[in-house]
């Protein structure tokens, strides 16, 4: 073998390496940056009153899909019967569960069966029955249908909802009391927003009652916890970052608001995929610029939901295999939209970030990895120059995930104790230093085989949420 | 040696901001104990103060003069805010602390002056501060609301709605509509429902800003117009007339005439009764929101020339102008022997949502929820 060929190819490898990660650091330290800063802002706006102290409703429908959630599935409509919000519905849509969910619905809520007509403004697999719950704080409607998958529950809630925004949530997710309030804020302060994303948090080892926070800790286990970290340094801070450019393109499809009638003009949830909560949001860019509709797409840092983020490492791989697939599936969908002057920043930066450092992220990492140990085979790595490099790259990590840890625990008037800021210290290390890479592996093979998996939920093993 | 030197500097960069994170927690928790003591000084001198009006003595012009030099800071203002605030909701028709809140007039128009030159957020505050103590019976100052005027310029929509909140605690009309028209013009927007709902707190007579409002309604741009007859919907049943010649004149906003039908549904008017049967039988696709609008009015107007329209309007081929028929001809309580056209008939459409509309007000009705 030449070996000069060998030195040039270790050469470019280590060049593109460089440069990759110097563009992730860039942008990992900006979003921190700007999400820190911003979080902080907004706390200082809010202790100078500068929010609408009035009650200003507008109208929202919930809708909830649901499949096979029989142990989640009454408290969470229990958890939304409490929200502090006076105009709203709830619609439940079983998307042909297989274990009791309707069932344990109709029986805590004493509902009653309907022939209720929908009126089908996106395509959606038919309904087998509608169930309507008598005086209840606000209308709560259980559609059972045909399966078809999450995206097709969804479209079915948005056709039997009557109000003109709507919002999806899971059905094992909690709305904090005050969320749909802030939710819609964005709404209120500018009219052309068309879609707001709360903010997702993991409720592993939040107690929660009414809807508010009582008591906040770490979770308990290992995992959960550094999700917790990673949540803040690469969602929060990312989207917060997007946020300022009217760049975001993915709201989760655990909280988020929409205006119906766009979503409606844009076709609805796209049934052939896995991602649909980011199909849906690249989809309205598209089309609102392709329409020259003036519209904003924003971040409410403050409308908070609580997720359970999986427990198991087996149930994390699903999860994130599936928002790997979604995520190949949206891009490549909208694939016009890289670098196309027409989508302005969207297309530069949202769709490039995304590209890079989220889709192909993962080969890039496998691949390093791989070439490290050639090299090391060859003898043409500089060892102790490697190792500080590894340092460094986790000392920066571990030190942006404390700092969007933070800033949101501070922003939010959470109470830490000494031993869970010790286990946030010490877990942020080895999140970086380990999980990262698990993930990049199951990430590198979520796309293999992904076509038999598109419409299928994902099946987490559930827990009963603690929610008095 | 570049890269390593790259490494270091991001390093670098990282512990700056690590040592940014602890010194900004730090300070947030000395910010809270430092604002605690604050108010319980301000407290204090208020306390004092109050005493001296028990007394029959007037407020020391030294705690006045200390109030102006302290209350420019926002920090003191937040402070002030919070020592208020409990002697408002204990005390408020105290004599004494009524009398306290009038003699603060010329420093509050002084801070007013300083905080208008303060960046909007503080100046936002600051309109809030004003909106918060009943100062409609304390603050009747002309040039004072010459300031919130001027603060309802300002490109900051937390500003304009603190201060259009603080105009209508004063329950000033004339200022009130000067207010509304500075944000028409400007370039913040603010959402119709937040303009309706600050006009509903407004504390003066209502009759006597609505009077201003007809006479400049044409004045405004068609957002504000709507949320300014909302507005009217909401509070008085007395401008049938108004609503009628603006319901009928073709040349207005879509939705201000939406809204005029909407008056009609909330409040009956007998010459409204022709007008919305002639939009609920309109058969022209692009008027269907008309349409629609009228049907569900038309709830208030029982009758048998009513149930024939909206019987008619049940085989419309719009699914919302067949909802709202349905949703009238069940809030009227139509007899069923008088839908059993409608519910037998070959009308699979007219017949669903005629049925649903029964069952679902059974269910209501007759229903109990665990």
């Amino acid at each position: 073998m030449n070996m000069d060929a060998v030195q040039l190819f270790f050469d470019i490898v280590g060049a593109f390496f460089v440069l990759y990660m110097l563009g992730y650091a860039s942008f990992l330290f900006l979003a921190v940056a700007v999400g820190s800063s911003t979080l902080y802002q907004l706390k200082r706006r809010n202790h100078l009153k500068n929010e609408l102290l009035q009650e200003y409703y507008v109208p929202v429908s919930i809708v909830v899909p649901a499949y096979n959630e029989e142990i989640t599935i009454v408290s969470t409509v229990r958890s939304l019967l409490s929200l502090e919000y006076k105009l709203y519905e709830i619609i439940v849509v079983d998307d042909g569960s297989t274990d009791r969910t309707a069932a344990a619905l109709v029986e805590a809520f004493g509902m009653e069966q309907i022939a209720r007509p929908i009126h089908r403004m996106v395509s959606c697999q038919p309904e087998k029955a509608v169930f309507e719950a008598p005086n209840l704080k606000v209308p709560l409607t259980l559609i059972c249908k045909k399966n078809g998958g999450k995206a097709d529950a969804l479209n079915m809630g948005i056709n039997a909802s009557r109000y003109p925004y709507f919002v999806c949530m899971d059905a094992d997710s909690v709305l904090q009391y005050d969320s749909l309030e802030k939710i819609v804020r964005p709404v209120l302060e500018d009219g052309t927003v068309v879609a707001v994303g709360g903010a997702v948090r993991p409720c592993n080892g939040a107690e929660i009652q009414g809807g508010r926070v009582v008591s906040y800790h770490m979770p308990s286990r290992i995992l959960p916890c550094m999700q917790v970290l990673e949540y803040d340094r690469s969602f929060l801070a990312a989207r917060i970052l997007f946020d300022r450019f009217n760049g975001s393109i993915i709201i989760s499809g655990a909280f988020g608001l929409f205006k119906k009638s766009l979503v409606i003009d844009a076709g609805g949830y796209d049934t052939t995929t896995m991602g649909e909560d980011m199909e849906l949001v690249v989809k309205l860019h598209v089309f609102c610029r392709e329409h020259n509709i003036p519209y904003r797409i924003r971040y409410a840092t403050d409308a908070i939901c609580w997720t359970q983020a999986p427990d198991s490492l087996s149930d994390l791989c699903k999860q994130r295999r599936r928002w790997h697939i979604g995520l190949f599936d949206s891009l490549t969908r909208h694939r016009r939209i890289l670098a196309n002057p027409k989508y302005g920043l969207v297309g530069f930066i949202s769709y490039l970030y995304f590209l890079i450092y989220e889709l192909l992220s993962p080969y890039i990492e496998i691949f390093g990895v791989f070439t490290v140990i050639a090299a090391f085979a060859l003898d043409l790595i500089n060892v102790p120059f490697m190792i500080l490099f590894f340092l460094i790259y986790v000392l920066y990590s571990a030190i942006l995930s404390l700092t969007a840890f933070f800033a949101r625990i501070h922003t939010i008037d959470l109470k830490l104790s000494v031993t869970d800021i010790l286990k946030a210290v010490g877990l942020c290390a080895l999140e970086v230093s380990f999980l990262r890479f698990i993930l990049a592996w199951v990430r590198g093979t979520a796309l293999l085989g992904y076509r038999k998996k598109k419409q299928q939920w994902g099946t987490i093993q559930r827990q009963k949420i603690n929610f008095q | 040696m570049r890269i390593e030197f790259m490494l270091y500097f991001y390093g670098a960069v990282c512990i700056s901001m690590l040592a940014f994170n602890v010194a900004y927690a730090v300070l947030l928790r000395s910010g809270e104990s430092r604002l605690t003591r604050r108010t319980r000084r301000l407290t204090a001198a208020v306390e004092e103060q109050l005493g001296r009006l028990d007394q029959g003595l007037p407020v020391d012009s030294r705690h006045l003069s200390a109030l102006r030099r302290k209350l420019r800071r926002v920090n003191n203002l937040t402070a002030f805010d919070r020592t208020l605030r409990p002697l408002v909701l204990q005390r408020g028709d105290d004599p004494s602390l009524q009398a306290y809140l009038i003699q603060l007039q010329p420093c509050i128009l002084y801070l007013a002056l300083i905080y208008r030159k303060r960046e909007t957020t503080q100046t936002a505050y600051f309109s809030y501060f004003l909106s918060r103590y009943m100062l409609q019976q304390h603050m009747p100052v002309q040039s004072l609301q010459d300031v919130l005027l001027s603060y309802m310029a300002r490109e900051n929509l937390y500003c304009r709605v603190n201060a259009l909140q603080a105009l209508c605690s004063f329950g000033n009309a004339q200022h009130v509509m000067e207010a509304l028209h500075l944000q028409d013009r400007g370039a913040v927007f603010l959402h119709e429902k937040i303009l309706t709902e600050t006009l509903l707190t407004y504390t003066g007579d209502h009759d006597a800003l609505i009077s201003m409002i007809w006479d400049a309604l044409d004045t405004f741009s068609p957002h504000t117009q709507l949320a300014l007859l909302n507005y009217i919907r909401f509070r008085s049943g007395s401008y049938p007339k108004e609503m009628f010649a603006l319901m009928e004149d073709p040349g207005q906003d879509k939705e201000v005439r939406l809204s005029a039908i909407r008056y009609f549904g909330r409040y009956h008017y007998a010459p409204a009764l022709e007008p919305l049967l002639a939009f609920a039988a309109d058969q022209d696709p692009s008027r269907w929101e008309y349409a629609t609008v009228s049907a569900s009015s038309l709830a208030r107007y029982p009758g048998e020339q009513t149930v024939e329209a909206l019987k008619q309007a049940l085989h419309s081929g719009n699914w919302y102008i067949r909802c709202a028929a349905a949703a009238s001809l069940e809030a009227q309580q139509v007899d069923y022997a008088d839908l059993m056209d409608i519910v037998n008939g070959d009308d699979r459409y007219a017949r669903e949502i005629m049925t649903y509309q029964r069952e679902s007000h059974r269910i209501q009705k007759a229903g109990v929820a665990p």
